[in-house]
């Protein structure tokens, strides 16, 4: 059997992580990684994007409460994970598959790591089930 | 790593610096605060490591403030108006200074030289203070040819009669030496102006084409009573606390000056408490006379830094507040005591005009007694020179700072008014323009008023506490080192992050100068999608998204002078009404995206 990687787009806030790192060399380390210049920037439609276009997993890494330059960035971005993550449970996708991180760490080698971390999660949880799957097995259990 | 830039689009302009965060309005000099508060709190934990970064934010602060690292142990104007101290305390920016310059320093002796071209007229400054060589700087930046005559023997006027625990006197050197180096400045010591053939013609004659007259203000005060100049200030016993600071900078006393004497001190400014502190570092047992009370509240306050006030008190020195100083009392030519009748109140509304109650009156007897009422300028050679009116007052336009008796001549600083040093470095500043404008025959005032706009501090969920500082153990503080612990990298970058940079874009860019954004993006908002349902001025912390009224209905705004450019109101507005104009993350994440 294949071994299955999961896709996980990573977005991280500047300010936050990586800042001191050679970034050509941390973007050879992480896969499909966007630096972002605050957490907070991140929209529900930029998540929900990411399913769409095929991510098995969306890892978000923000700065430590209190911590963000632009005061509350952070708590926004916690806020929306929160509640996508209820909502998107709804249509089948777990909500291990979105994950936010507040915390810090200049040089950003920690986050190969984290990302590891969750691919190894999302990957006990399999690829995101299509709708057209889902509803063939549902229509499969019904018979 | 970042590295900061200076050049280009991380350039602070000038014009725009009307718009100010309020620490940056409260410095005479309007230094970059805000820029170099996100640098220094993006410095790398390890201390070898931040070095580079270090030396990178100071070359920018240096460029418009030579002074800098000598802030970082003596001013702190900006801490008073820091929004943040409604908080939970004002940013300790003195503190951050001092910690750049506990690397910087070190680095002043292989700063490299300016390389300018010279190639413009010959100035003269007169006086090697703060406020002479910071217009003696910024001339030689622009290309004139700078000298500055200075009658002592070392650069730094009235910076020397800081004590060394406050000040380290090592500082001072390697920042004056490295200055004049750097900038290319010609200076002449031991050049007393009105001693021998020295005088403003004669520097006139010599080719000198301006010249800035900053003396500052080399004699002490005498005292006085009702008018009066009290008797007896020649006993001996008695001296002025000027002279005091002066010949401890010089090194001139031994540690046990004043072992075992009892020491009177008159005055209740930060200067009198200098002299308070250094002389009981020197053995003495100090009381401080004051004429102001002690609630600092009220009018009559007394002008002394609490912090000064406090240290003084910790380190044993007594404070006897609202006396004056009625007779001084003397015996074989030697210095007794003195009696001190209450003083009533100090200000009325005419300004200062002390009153006193006379059968209220202590006696107080000491071995000496050490005057610090204030200082003067050199009147006698101002009368030379012909720059004072017939009442005896300097004729300068407080604008320009020309003087209204010789076009040529400008006059700055202490001099003029006497004040902090940073305010020294102003006038030092506003001369050097006059001077530019003087010499190309400009106007001397279109387009130099400038009318500042201060902002509140930005709307957050939490805020935090200021950073603790210690000083030594008063017992431990008879000495002249530092008594003030400084900071910490850890502490240093934690303190730089609870700045909320309130001010605006424009004059910071400290993002930008490290790559983190290309420009500052504008927001464009839809007019046609917008409903006006207000989500985004609540999402907006900086107060920039706003409703207004456009024929009837109400749209949301975006004030670009408050605008961070952070797009929370872009991701809020449920309409997708907001966007930011040349910013480039869309794009980012569909590129990441596309090849999933």
């Amino acid at each position: 059997m294949k071994h299955y990687e999961p896709k996980l787009v990573c977005f991280s806030c500047k300010f936050g992580w990586g800042y001191l790192a050679d970034e050509e060399g941390l973007h050879h380390r992480i896969k499909n990684w966007v630096p972002i210049i605050c957490s907070g920037k991140i929209d529900a439609i930029h998540i929900l994007e990411a399913f769409k276009q095929g991510a098995d997993g969306v890892l978000i890494l923000g700065c430590p409460e209190g911590d963000c330059h632009y005061q509350d960035g952070n708590f926004e971005a916690r806020k929306r994970v929160y509640l996508l993550q209820r909502i998107l449970e709804a249509y089948g996708i777990e909500k291990e598959r979105l994950k936010i991180e507040l915390s810090v760490d200049p040089e950003g080698n920690t986050i190969p790591q984290i990302v590891k971390e969750m691919s190894d999660a999302v990957a006990k949880l399999g690829p995101v089930r299509k709708t057209k799957d889902r509803a063939k097995t549902a229509s499969v259990a019904h018979r | 790593m970042w590295k900061t830039e200076s050049k280009g689009a991380a350039r602070v302009e000038e014009a725009l610096k009307q718009l100010l965060p309020p620490c940056q309005i409260k410095c005479p000099i309007n230094e970059d605060i805000q820029r170099t508060n996100v640098l220094i709190s993006l410095l790398p934990e390890d201390p070898e490591l931040a070095k580079t970064q270090i030396v990178e934010i100071s070359d920018y602060l240096y460029e418009k403030n030579p002074f800098f690292n000598i802030c970082g142990y003596i001013c702190g104007l900006c801490e008073l108006e820091c929004n943040y101290k409604t908080k939970g305390g004002a940013i300790r920016r003195r503190l951050l200074k001092r910690f750049l310059s506990d690397v910087y320093t070190e680095h002043l002796g292989q700063k490299e030289e300016y390389s300018i071209v010279k190639d413009k007229e010959n100035v003269a400054v007169i006086g090697g203070g703060p406020g002479g060589l910071m217009c003696a700087y910024v001339l030689s930046k622009k290309g004139y040819r700078v000298t500055v005559l200075e009658a002592s023997d070392r650069l730094g006027g009235a910076l020397w009669l800081i004590p060394g625990y406050r000040l380290p006197p090592e500082i001072l050197r390697t920042t004056m030496s490295n200055l004049v180096r750097v900038a290319g400045i010609d200076v002449k010591l031991n050049s007393k102006l009105g001693e021998g053939k020295l005088t403003i013609e004669k520097l006139r004659n010599d080719g000198y084409r301006a010249i800035f007259l900053a003396k500052g203000t080399p004699y002490p005060r005498v005292l006085t009573f009702d008018g009066e100049v009290v008797e007896g200030q020649d006993l001996s016993g008695v001296m002025y606390g000027h002279t005091l600071l002066y010949e401890v900078s010089h090194g001139n006393l031994g540690r046990e000056y004043f072992d075992g004497k009892k020491l009177i001190v008159i005055g209740g400014g930060n200067v009198a408490f200098d002299v308070a502190r250094t002389a009981r570092r020197l053995g003495g047992e100090v009381t401080v006379i004051a004429l102001e009370a002690e609630d600092k509240s009220s009018r009559d306050g007394i002008p002394a830094d609490e912090e000064e006030i406090t240290a003084a008190w910790e380190e044993g020195i007594r404070i006897v507040y609202s006396r004056g100083v009625e007779k001084i009392i003397g015996e074989h030519g030697r210095f007794k005591g003195i009696s001190c009748p209450k003083c009533t109140s100090v200000f009325d509304d005419q300004g200062y005009n002390p009153k006193f109650d006379c059968t209220d009156c202590i006696s107080l007897e000491g071995d000496a007694m050490i005057i610090t009422v204030g200082q003067v300028p050199d009147r006698a050679f101002l009368q030379r020179e012909e720059l004072l009116d017939e009442k005896g007052r300097l004729v300068v336009d407080p604008f320009t700072l020309q003087s209204l008796r010789k076009g040529f001549v400008f006059v700055g600083g202490d001099v003029r008014r006497i004040g902090f040093m940073v305010e020294a470095m102003k006038e030092g500043l506003v001369a050097t323009e006059s001077i530019e404008r003087y010499l190309r025959g400009l106007d001397m005032r279109e387009g130099r008023k400038r009318d500042y706009e201060g902002y509140g501090i930005p709307v957050r969920k939490s805020y935090k506490p200021e950073v603790e500082v210690a000083w030594i153990a008063p017992e431990k503080r008879m000495h002249f080192q530092l008594f003030e612990k400084g900071l910490t990298l850890k502490e240093a970058r934690e303190e730089a992050k609870r700045c909320v940079t309130c001010g605006p874009c424009v004059s910071c860019k400290a993002c930008i100068s490290i790559g983190f954004e290309k420009s500052l993006y504008a927001v464009e908002v839809d007019d046609e999608r917008c409903s006006g349902c207000g989500i985004c001025v609540y999402a907006c912390n900086y107060d920039s998204a706003r409703l207004t009224e456009v024929e009837g209905n109400t749209i949301s705004t975006t004030d670009m002078f408050k605008c961070k450019s952070c797009g929370m109101c872009v991701v809020a507005c449920p309409s997708h009404a907001r966007k930011l104009i040349d910013d480039s993350t869309e794009q980012r994440i569909e590129r990441v995206l596309a090849v999933l």
